[in-house]
């Protein structure tokens, strides 16, 4: 197996026996940059060279019997929405295009301690708005597997270079599936903790009740070292968490439900299929299932895309041209704000802007946004109770595999319905992760979804990991490596 | 959608300066959009109780009052579009 | 047709904390631009707010001490507007769960105890500053240069309800909020250097009518008495088209200083839209019981308190109000000299007249540090006692502001004690009676003035050693003879 292919675990054994140097990993990881970035445009940037001095240390390090710890040394991908000091942090935004960040978000200076090295700034939806990476202003990705198919998104990026291994694993942002529906697409594993565990602060903001900061990677083990590199009370974000964990089991005592209104119309049959492969195993291993109905799932769409634009509206107000970022000029201020936003931001990004803007104008509150607060409300009520009789939920990720290129792009509402699945644990604010578990008949992975209760992410992960043993998913893309 | 959707009153609360296709393209988006979200507005929802605003319903915890330095002058200006003697210069703003 | 003005005030107080409401930047005093800022408060992406625990200390004090109901579980709202000198496009405010609800104001009016009706008490975050650059005039600016070390201050609102009736009420709720604050110790109260700022809502309405007229905002009155004017002028126009028969529009109008009116403010299409909702960056904040008992036990003592106090001791509600709305030296060193010579008129008319006029004139701000209130005290005494003259004592009060000594140094250093021994009286009442024969007849026949002359005569005559009152009394007993 090549060493790009290689779990976290793995790696750091290596590079402690002295079997490997962080250096000779890095050199395969550029290799496979270097043969697949023109195709598949994973990055916008690639910091190749800029990390010589770091890797440097690095490989001392490990000579000297010093290590950071787990992820000393490894090659990680970082989504343009997160603030890296010093360098570009674009969101695939015109708007922000030339724009350099002064200070590193807490989950970078979180992992600068531990000694990982960053390959570069991904590609996603502009300002992470959007399920294909299509809504990038600076072209779009390529899904591994497919080149005509998308990466999905918002984190197509990191997911497409996790999957081609031009990275060993990375970070995604996820507002309404945008790790786990990337990570079903491109076939590696996309996990979205509880709420408030990993820090926001220089994450720039698209819904900020739903955002959160995750890994994408290839194995499940990756994603639990990579959370414990990230995740933390953060004094600078007033939504983080002073948290500690609750144990469920991971073992068959747990009991699983299989979520009813997920199972039905507007999900194919292919992703019901990997479900109930899932059903079979847990079942064969003694495990506990049963059908769990949360009829306000198939309100989730409508209250989410009341909610998300809303704060989005407010959150992407700073984008002016004043103080940073594109400037487009005009008579008076006005003026240059009005022009630089109609130039600056893209169709999808108007479109949102626009749908919160009026969900909180005058009049129309109640109805809209006050409304869809209620109903979260009532939907994170039904979670509540939900888990009272089951440990785990489990669901397709998507309803269906990756779609081609320009699919989806005529009909807003059409590209908003794939997010069907992963939207509630978003709402909710539960841990949530997608784990690959086969291939459509096109060929295209698809994943299953696994949620539980919130601050259960440690089982969630144990979990979810005694499945991929089970469930022994080694597919890859083409190898892009030597 | 109500009868008194505008979207060029909205793109004026948003501040964005919309083509006319692209006034009509938003227009026509976003009454697909709201008609689909129109199945909340026929839900009650009054049993629901008190609302909080963090999903784990945790309150706000205050910081005390102790200086941070932060950004330097020129860090804060670095990516200043326009600046002039350590300020920012925008067009003339009116009151 | 009579009619009765309506005004109501909303007053932004700028908190004395160290640092910001929604970051830990430094609040500074400079003019140089754009020297204490964060990511949080030049709205920086990914930036995020977190709340300054003093500043809600504060607020609920200012609440507490205005009879507010405090709001146990509050959050704040995003207040959306566009606007240069507001980093992120939306103000971090609050909207309908502020921190203090139904309060009143205790307020001295006219030298009566009066009231003002508090709606609100909020919490809100300041923006940066504007420099409009070209001819000056805000309307043929070239262009705007933004500073934004003020971004992000603290900032409380307080709106009275609109129960206001005249102007000088207006002024004398000002002057009662902005002592509050100083009491409070959170805000220097400054007008101005903009840490207490003011607009006024107007309306008049016909006197039996229960319904309120037209509401006016007048904002830039940036003194008591701009404010005083400003409400005067509004409510004369405003008066003036009811009874020609016009309508009044609802609007905004500035004060203008230099002209001494209001005019229109370029006109907004209509009313703005804020399209509040809650802050999700900020989650619910819960004032407990627990907390809110925490903040009462630091209340000091409020000026309402301090009127009652001081009025107790002897002086009137006027008197009272003046050293309750003097700096905190003054209440104290009243209190100190009224302990020791239980004599209040003294103390009062000592304090406010003499010291504070002599210390203008030797351009003294502060007291020297040797100036202890028991010297003051020593003084009135002493002239209590008939011992020294009220000329003398004023003689050493300006003596002991200079340098440091004591009265009865100063006292016998310049021969200020005064003669009350009988026998030398009399003697200078005779001689003063022989020299001036014609005043005496003069006297006798009904010219009473003239005594304050012989009493004058008599003074001079003894070097200023003989007591005013008992050479009067001496006097007027040999003429009787």
């Amino acid at each position: 197996m090549s060493i790009v292919n290689k779990s976290i675990r793995e790696l750091n054994a290596l590079f402690l026996q002295k079997e490997l140097k962080p250096s000779e990993l890095y050199d395969e990881i550029f290799e496979v940059t270097s043969n697949s970035e023109a195709v598949i445009h994973a990055h916008l940037k690639l910091f190749e060279n800029e990390n010589r001095e770091a890797l440097q240390n690095a490989d001392k390090r490990f000579e000297d019997g010093n290590s950071l710890g787990l992820l000393d040394g490894i090659p990680l991908s970082i989504k343009d929405n997160i603030n890296l000091k010093g360098s570009n942090t674009t969101c695939s935004s015109k708007m922000l295009e030339n724009y350099v960040s002064p200070y590193d978000a807490t989950v970078i200076s979180n992992l600068k301690s531990q000694g990982p090295l960053f390959t570069g700034k991904t590609n996603l939806d502009e300002f992470a708005m959007g399920s294909s990476t299509e809504n990038s202003a600076f072209g779009k990705t390529q899904n591994p597997w497919n080149p005509d198919c998308v990466p999905g998104g918002s984190s197509g990026g990191t997911a497409a270079s996790v999957s081609v291994r031009s990275s060993i694993a990375g970070l995604g942002s996820d507002t309404g599936g945008s790790i786990r529906q990337p990570g079903a697409f491109c076939g590696v594993v996309g996990y979205k903790p509880t709420y408030g565990t990993v820090s926001r602060y220089g994450l720039i903001a698209f819904a900020s009740s739903l955002d959160q900061i995750g890994p994408i990677t290839r194995y499940v083990d990756d994603a639990r070292i990579l959370f414990e590199g990230i995740r933390g009370y953060d004094s600078k974000d007033a939504t983080s968490i002073d948290h500690e964990f609750i144990e469920l089991p991971s073992d068959n005592n747990a009991t699983v439900g299989v979520i009813k209104e997920l199972m039905e119309e507007g999900v194919s049959e292919d992703s019901k299929n990997e479900v109930n492969k899932v059903v079979d195993i847990l079942k064969n291993k003694g495990y506990k299932v049963k059908e769990i109905s949360l009829p306000m799932i198939k309100l989730a769409i409508s209250i989410y895309y009341l909610i998300a634009p809303a704060e989005c509206s407010a959150n992407l107000a700073r984008f002016d041209g004043v103080r940073y970022g594109l400037r487009v000029d005009g008579n008076t201020s006005y003026e240059m704000m009005e022009n630089t936003r109609a130039e600056g931001f893209g169709p999808e990004v108007k479109r949102r802007i626009l749908l919160g803007t009026y969900a909180l104008s005058a009049g129309y509150y109640d109805a809209y946004y006050g409304k869809a607060l209620q109903a979260r409300k009532k939907m994170i009520l039904e979670f509540k109770e939900a888990y009272e009789s089951v440990d785990y939920l489990i669901s397709p990720t998507t309803p269906t595999a990756a779609f081609k290129a320009g699919e989806k792009t005529s009909n807003p509402l059409e590209m908003y319905m794939s997010d069907l699945c992963t939207i509630p644990a978003n709402l909710a604010g539960l841990p949530a992760i997608s784990i690959p578990t086969g291939l459509s008949k096109e060929g295209m992975p698809l994943g299953v979804q696994v949620m539980s209760k919130a601050l259960t992410d440690h089982s969630l992960l144990d979990f979810s990991e005694l499945l991929e043993n089970e469930l022994a998913f080694h597919d890859l893309p083409f190898a892009w490596g030597s | 959608m109500s009868d008194d959707f505008n979207i060029q009153n909205i793109a004026k609360l948003a501040s964005i300066n919309l083509s006319e296709e692209e006034q009509s393209k938003l227009s026509n988006d976003l009454s697909v959009i709201l008609e689909h979200v129109q199945a909340l507005s026929d839900l009650s929802l009054d049993e629901v109780g008190e609302i909080f605003i963090h999903p784990l319903e945790k309150e706000l915890l205050l910081d005390e009052d102790e200086v941070r330095v932060s950004l330097t002058h020129d860090e804060a200006l670095q990516n200043a579009p326009e600046k002039n003697e350590g300020k920012f210069v925008v067009p003339p703003s009116l009151e | 047709m009579s009619l009765k003005p309506t005004i109501g005030i909303e007053t932004h107080i700028e908190l004395n904390t160290k640092t910001k409401m929604f970051c830990r930047c430094a609040v500074v005093d400079t003019d140089e631009p754009n020297v204490s800022l964060c990511p949080t408060c030049i709205g920086l992406p990914g930036a995020l707010p977190v709340p300054n625990k003093k500043a809600i200390e504060s607020i609920t004090l200012l609440s507490l001490s205005t009879g507010c109901k405090i709001t146990n579980k509050g959050m704040f709202h995003r207040k959306n507007y566009f606007y240069p000198d507001l980093p992120k496009n939306y103000q971090i405010s609050q909207f309908d769960l502020p921190v203090g609800l139904d309060g009143k104001l205790e307020i001295v009016l006219d030298k009566e105890v009066d009231f003002v009706e508090i709606e609100r008490v909020h919490m809100e975050e300041d923006t940066g500053k504007s420099t409009h650059s070209g001819s000056g005039r805000i309307d043929s600016a070239t262009s705007t240069a933004l500073d934004f070390n003020r971004s992000g201050v603290p900032l409380v609102e307080i709106v009275t309800k609109p129960t206001i009736n005249s102007a000088k009420q207006a002024v004398a709720y000002i002057e009662e909020l902005r002592q509050l604050a100083i009491d409070l110790d959170i805000s220097e109260g400054k007008l101005e250097k903009g840490n207490l700022r003011f607009d006024a809502n107007i309306s008049v309405a016909p006197e039996d009518s229960d319904q309120l007229g037209v509401k006016v905002e007048i904002k830039n009155m940036n003194s008591l008495r701009s404010l005083e004017r400003a409400i005067e002028f509004e409510i004369q126009r405003q008066s003036k088209l009811v009874e020609k028969g016009e309508t009044i529009i609802q609007e905004t109008r500035h004060w203008d200083e230099s002209k001494e009116q209001t005019s229109s403010m370029r006109s907004k299409e209509g009313s703005a839209d804020y399209r509040y909702f809650s802050d999700p960056d900020l989650p619910d904040m819960i004032l407990s019981d627990e907390f809110v008992e925490e903040v009462k036990a630091k209340l000091p003592t409020l000026p309402n308190q301090k009127r009652e106090d001081l009025m107790k001791t002897g002086l009137n509600l006027d008197q009272s109000n003046t050293i309750s709305k003097s700096e905190n030296w003054i209440y104290n060193m009243y209190l100190d000299i009224f302990e020791s010579t239980q004599d209040s008129s003294g103390a009062f008319n000592w304090i406010t007249g003499e010291l504070q006029g002599q210390m203008r004139k030797l351009e003294i701000e502060n007291l020297p540090s040797w100036f202890e209130s028991r010297l003051l005290s020593e003084v009135i005494v002493l002239i209590n006692e008939n011992k020294i003259s009220f000329t003398s004592g004023k003689t050493i009060l300006n003596e002991m502001l200079q340098n440091e000594t004591t009265p009865d140094q100063v006292a016998s250093e310049k021969n200020l004690y005064q003669d009350n021994d009988e026998e030398s009286i009399l003697n200078f009442v005779k001689e003063t009676i022989e020299e001036n024969s014609d005043i005496i007849e003069r006297i006798k026949a009904g010219e009473d003035k003239l005594v304050g002359f012989l009493v004058g005569q008599l003074i001079k005559k003894s070097k200023g050693t003989v007591n005013p009152g008992l050479a009067k009394e001496f006097l007027l007993k040999e003429i009787e003879l």
